[in-house]
C-alpha cells in the first residue's frame, strides 16, 4: 500500500513543520504564505526545482591556491548555497545524498571531480530513476577513486567498491542471520566491476585543479562469466549497478533513508513499505516518492513533530534562514564551514563511508557548547549580523505555543534570539 | 522543589531529582571515583595485524604478500618468530621493560566483514549484533555515574552508549566550559526548565550534564603540567587530554580515543607506516607523561581494531576486509610479552587468519581485574582472557 495522503490544507504549525523538514527552516512570511494550501502541492512545488544557483557566491574553488585551500572554498561554497540559494530543498537532498553516496575529501581533493560528484547529486537529488541515479555516481571519478575501484582490475580485485554497494548504497546488508547478499556477491561484483577507472586530475599540488573524467579500459576488464545476486553472465559494471539498483530490497533501503532523512530517526516501517512500493512501482522514481513521501499523513504526524535533531550544518543553515537570510562575511561562512567539522560534520567528509547516522549522535558536551558558540556568533557578537524582523515563535519553535516564550519575556532582541537558537526546540526539526 | 539554579551549582543529585534521570544517576559517588583508569584505543577502518605483530619467520606471509610483507631485516624482533613494525619503534622500550602485551588472534564468532557491523559488535561486545548499548555504556550504568567514561573527540562511538543517554564526549580540554553572555544566566536557566518530552527533553538533559561535566573538568585541569613532549597529531593531542584528565582526578574510570584510517585497500605500506608511527609516538608521550606525573600503576591502554585485513596481498598493494587481529595492552599494569598463539597461515578461513581467542575475554580481564567490575554482568556471560593484566 502506497502512503495515505495529508488529510487537510496545512495549518501554520503544518506549513512550519514542512519548511522546517524540507528548507531548513525559513521565515514567518514564508511560513504563512503555505498556510491553506493543499499539501500535495506544497510538496510539488518544493520539488519542483531547476538547475539555478545563488547569485554572487563569494567562493571559487577553482582559486585555491592549494588542494586543502580548494577544499575548504568548496565547503563553504556549499554552505552558502545551502543557505542563500533558491532551492533550499534541492540543496538538502543533495546533502541527504552525499551521506548516502559517500565520498572523502580525505581521498577525493581533485576540485573537478568534487564539482562533477556535487553537480550529479543536485541533478538527481529528486529524478526519475535512481538507477541511473547509482550508475552515474559510481562512475564519477570522486567515487572511482574513494572506493578504490580505480585499483579493480581483472585478475586482481579490489572488493572495496562492490562491498559499498551493495552494503550502503542499494541492498543494505539484511538481518542478522538473514543477509542480502553474500561474500560470494560481493566478489563476483567485484570482477564484473574491473576495468572502469578515470584519466588526469590529480590530488597533489599542480594536478588538483586539473580536469578527471571517468574511463574504461576492456584490457583490464575480465569479461568471463560470473553470477551476482542470483544472475549470471559475462556481467560487466552496467549489469552489477541495473542488478543491486533494482533489487527488491533497494526499494525498502532507499526508503528507509528517505523517511530517516525527511520523518523520523526510527521510521515506521510500514510506511517504510509504503514508499518502497512506489519505488517499484515507479521503478525508482525519486521524485515521485518524495512528492508521496513529503504529503503524506505519516510526515505530519503529531508524533513525528520536533522530533529529528538539526545536524550541525542544517542548525546553522536553519539559524540564517530563519533570520531572514541576513548576509554573513566571507570569512564567517569560511569560519562556520570549519566550525561544522567541530561539531561532527565536515561537508564531502564524513568518518566513514557509512556517512553520519545523525539523530543523538550529533549531541554531546563538545558539540552543545559549540552550538552554543555559533549561536552567540550569530546573534551576540560583535560579527552578528544586524537582526532584521525578529522572528516569531512559528519561525523559531515551529509552533505559537511552545514552552518557551514566558523564559524569554524581557530580553532585548539579540538576547532573546541567542536564547532561543540555544534552546532544545530550535535544535529540532 | 529545589532552587532551579541548582544545576548551575552541578550538584549529582539536584541533576538526577530535577530532571527525572533514572535511578542510578542518583546512586552514583560510591563506585565512581576507584582510582583505576582504563583507556581504550580504538583503531578504526581495520588495522592489519599481520603487518602489525609481524611472523617474520614464517615463509607463507611472504608468500603471500610479495609487495607489501614487512621485510624481516626491518623487523624490530620480539621473539624467535614474531616483531614489531618498524614504526613502531617507540614501544620498544616499554616491551623491554615488560609493560606491552600483544595479543594474536583475537576475534569473534560468525566474523563480519562490513566495517559498520563489526565495529557495532566490538562496541556492543554482542555479536548477535542484538544489543543497541554500549560495552562502556553498561559499565557507567553499572558504577552510576554517567562521567565515570568519557570518549576524547567530536563524536560519541557506540561503546559509550548507555540506554538513556550517551556518556561525555570531550573534544578539547581546554575549551571544554560554558560561558554564558553576561545578564542570561537566570533567563537560560528559566528556559531549559520548561517541561519536555521526547527528543526535546532528551536536549535538555544533554544540556544540563554538559553544565556539569564541564565545571567538574574545569574545576580540576588546571592543576595538570605536561610531564612529556607530545608529537604533532590530532591523536596525540587527545592522548594529553586524556592524561590531563587523568592527573586532574576527575573521576574517569575509562577513557576512550580513536585513530582513523586504517583501511588499507591501496598502497597499504605508506598509509599504514605512518598510522602506525603516529600511534607509538603518540603512546610513548602518553606513557612518559602518565609515568613523570607518578600515576604509571594507575594507568593501562589497550587498543583493537574491528577486524584485521585478508593474509594474501590484493592487486593494489594493500588488503581487503579480514576476521582476526591482533590486539595490544600497555602499562605497568599489564603482562608483557605474546598472549596466545599466532595464527596459522596455512589454515585459514576464505582467505582469513582463524580467531582463536574471543575480544570479550580481553574486554573481561580489563573490566574484571584492572578495574574490578563484574565483568560477567557487563558482558552477559563469562569469557576467558589470554592473562594480559598483571
Amino acid at each position: 500500500m502506497s502512503l495515505t495522503p495529508h488529510p487537510h490544507n496545512l495549518s501554520p504549525a503544518d506549513a512550519a513543520h514542512f519548511l522546517r523538514r524540507t528548507a531548513y527552516g525559513a521565515t514567518d512570511a514564508q511560513i504563512r504564505a503555505l498556510v491553506g494550501q493543499p499539501a500535495r502541492t506544497v510538496a510539488r512545488n518544493a520539488l519542483n526545482f531547476d538547475a539555478r544557483t545563488a547569485p554572487d557566491n563569494p567562493f571559487d574553488p577553482a582559486v585555491g591556491a592549494t588542494p586543502g585551500a580548494m577544499l575548504q572554498l568548496t565547503r563553504a561554497a556549499w554552505l552558502f548555497e545551502l543557505m542563500y540559494g533558491p532551492h533550499p530543498l534541492r540543496e538538502r537532498l543533495a546533502l541527504t545524498w552525499s551521506n548516502h553516496f559517500v565520498i572523502g575529501t580525505d581521498k577525493v581533493k581533485n576540485h573537478p571531480a568534487l564539482a562533477a560528484y556535487l553537480g550529479l547529486l543536485r541533478r538527481h537529488a529528486a529524478g526519475s530513476s535512481f538507477e541511473r541515479f547509482t550508475l552515474e555516481v559510481s562512475q564519477t571519478p570522486a567515487m572511482l577513486r574513494y572506493l578504490d575501484n580505480d585499483r579493480n582490475k581483472k585478475g586482481r580485485p579490489n572488493e572495496n567498491f562492490s562491498r559499498e554497494l551493495m552494503e550502503l548504497f542499494t541492498l543494505g546488508i539484511g538481518e542478522p542471520g538473514k543477509p542480502n547478499y553474500t561474500e560470494q556477491d560481493v566478489r563476483e561484483g567485484a570482477r564484473a566491476l574491473t576495468g572502469w577507472s578515470f584519466e588526469g586530475g590529480g590530488n597533489v599540488k599542480n594536478t588538483y585543479l586539473k580536469p578527471v573524467s571517468a574511463s574504461f579500459n576492456p584490457r583490464q576488464h575480465d569479461d568471463g562469466q560470473k553470477t551476482y545476486l542470483g544472475q549470471t553472465g559475462r556481467l560487466d559494471f552496467g549489469d552489477v549497478i541495473r542488478i543491486a539498483a533494482t533489487h527488491p530490497q533497494t526499494a525498502v533501503f532507499v526508503s528507509r533513508k528517505l523517511h530517516r532523512a525527511f520523518v523520523a530517526d526510527t521510521p515506521d516501517e510500514a510506511a517504510v513499505q509504503g514508499s518502497a512500493e512506489t519505488f517499484r512501482r515507479t521503478g525508482g522514481n525519486l521524485g515521485a516518492v518524495l512528492e508521496e513521501l513529503l504529503s503524506s499523513a505519516a510526515f505530519y504526524a503529531p508524533q513525528h513533530r520536533a522530533s529529528i535533531i538539526r545536524g550541525p550544518v542544517e542548525y546553522m543553515v536553519a539559524a540564517v534562514r530563519t533570520l531572514g537570510q541576513p548576509r554573513l562575511e566571507a570569512r564567517q561562512l569560511l569560519n562556520l564551514s570549519q566550525t561544522a567539522g567541530r561539531m561532527g560534520q565536515i561537508l564531502l567528509q564524513p568518518d566513514t563511508v557509512k556517512g553520519w547516522d545523525g539523530g543523538r549522535e550529533w549531541i554531546n558536551d563538545s558539540t552543545l557548547l559549540t552550538r552554543m558558540q555559533v549561536a552567540a556568533a550569530l546573534t551576540l557578537g560583535g560579527t552578528a549580523p544586524p537582526p532584521g524582523a525578529v522572528p516569531g515563535d512559528l519561525a523559531l519553535f515551529g509552533s505559537e505555543n511552545g514552552p518557551v516564550q514566558a523564559a524569554l519575556n524581557g530580553l532585548n532582541p539579540r538576547q532573546r534570539l541567542y536564547l532561543a537558537l540555544v534552546s532544545p526546540e530550535f535544535q529540532l526539526a | 522543589m529545589p532552587d532551579r539554579r541548582d544545576f548551575l551549582k552541578l550538584s549529582a543529585l539536584a541533576v538526577a531529582a530535577t530532571t527525572g534521570m533514572p535511578g542510578f544517576l542518583a546512586r552514583a559517588a560510591a563506585q565512581a571515583t576507584g582510582d583505576r583508569t582504563l583507556v581504550v584505543v580504538q583503531l578504526t577502518g581495520g588495522n592489519d595485524g599481520l603487518n602489525t605483530l609481524v611472523p617474520y619467520s614464517n615463509g607463507a606471509y611472504y608468500a603471500a604478500r610479495p609487495s607489501i610483507a614487512i621485510p624481516k631485516r626491518d623487523v624490530l624482533t620480539l621473539t624467535p618468530d614474531l616483531g614489531m613494525h618498524p614504526a613502531l619503534k617507540p614501544l620498544m622500550g616499554l616491551w623491554d621493560a615488560g609493560q606491552l602485551a600483544w595479543m594474536e588472534n583475537v576475534g569473534y564468532p560468525n566474523p563480519n566483514r562490513s566495517h559498520f557491523a563489526s565495529m557495532a559488535i566490538w562496541h556492543t561486545a554482542d555479536p548477535s549484533q542484538a544489543g543497541a548499548d554500549g560495552w562502556i555504556g553498561r559499565v557507567a550504568e553499572k558504577i552510576g555515574d554517567p562521567f565515570c567514561a568519557s570518549n576524547i573527540g567530536g563524536t560519541t562511538p557506540l561503546a559509550l552508549r548507555a540506554d538513556t543517554f550517551s556518556l561525555p564526549s570531550i573534544e578539547r580540554v581546554d575549551t571544554f566550559g560554558v560561558k554564558l553572555p553576561q545578564g542570561l544566566d537566570g533567563a537560560f536557566d528559566a528556559m531549559l526548565n520548561a517541561p519536555r518530552v521526547g527528543e526535546a527533553d532528551y536536549l535538555l538533559r544533554a544540556t544540563r550534564q554538559m553544565m556539569k561535566n564541564t565545571a567538574r573538568v574545569q574545576q580540576n585541569v588546571k592543576k595538570y603540567r605536561s610531564g612529556a613532549a607530545y608529537p604533532e597529531s590530532r591523536f596525540a593531542a587527545q592522548l594529553q587530554d586524556a592524561a590531563r584528565l587523568i592527573a586532574a582526578g576527575v573521576g574517569q574510570r575509562i577513557i576512550y580515543v580513536s585513530l582513523g584510517g586504517f583501511d588499507t585497500h591501496a598502497g597499504q605500506r605508506a598509509e599504514q607506516d605512518d598510522l602506525l608511527a603516529t600511534l607509538a609516538a603518540g603512546l610513548a608521550a602518553f606513557h612518559a607523561d602518565i609515568q613523570k606525573q607518578g600515576l604509571a600503576d594507575r594507568v593501562v591502554v589497550m587498543g583493537f581494531s574491528e577486524f584485521g585485513r585478508r593474509v594474501a596481498e590484493n592487486a593494489s598493494a594493500g588488503t581487503d576486509h579480514g576476521k582476526g587481529s591482533v590486539m595490544f595492552a600497555l602499562g605497568a599494569g599489564v603482562r608483557g610479552g605474546v598472549h596466545g598463539s599466532s595464527p596459522d597461515l596455512e589454515d585459514l578461513s576464505e582467505g582469513d587468519i582463524k580467531y582463536r581467542q574471543d575480544f570479550r575475554g580481553v574486554y573481561a580481564e580489563g573490566l574484571q581485574k584492572w578495574l574490578s567490575l563484574d565483568a560477567r554482568s557487563i558482558l552477559g556471560g563469562e569469557f576467558t582472557g589470554p592473562g594480559w593484566v598483571a
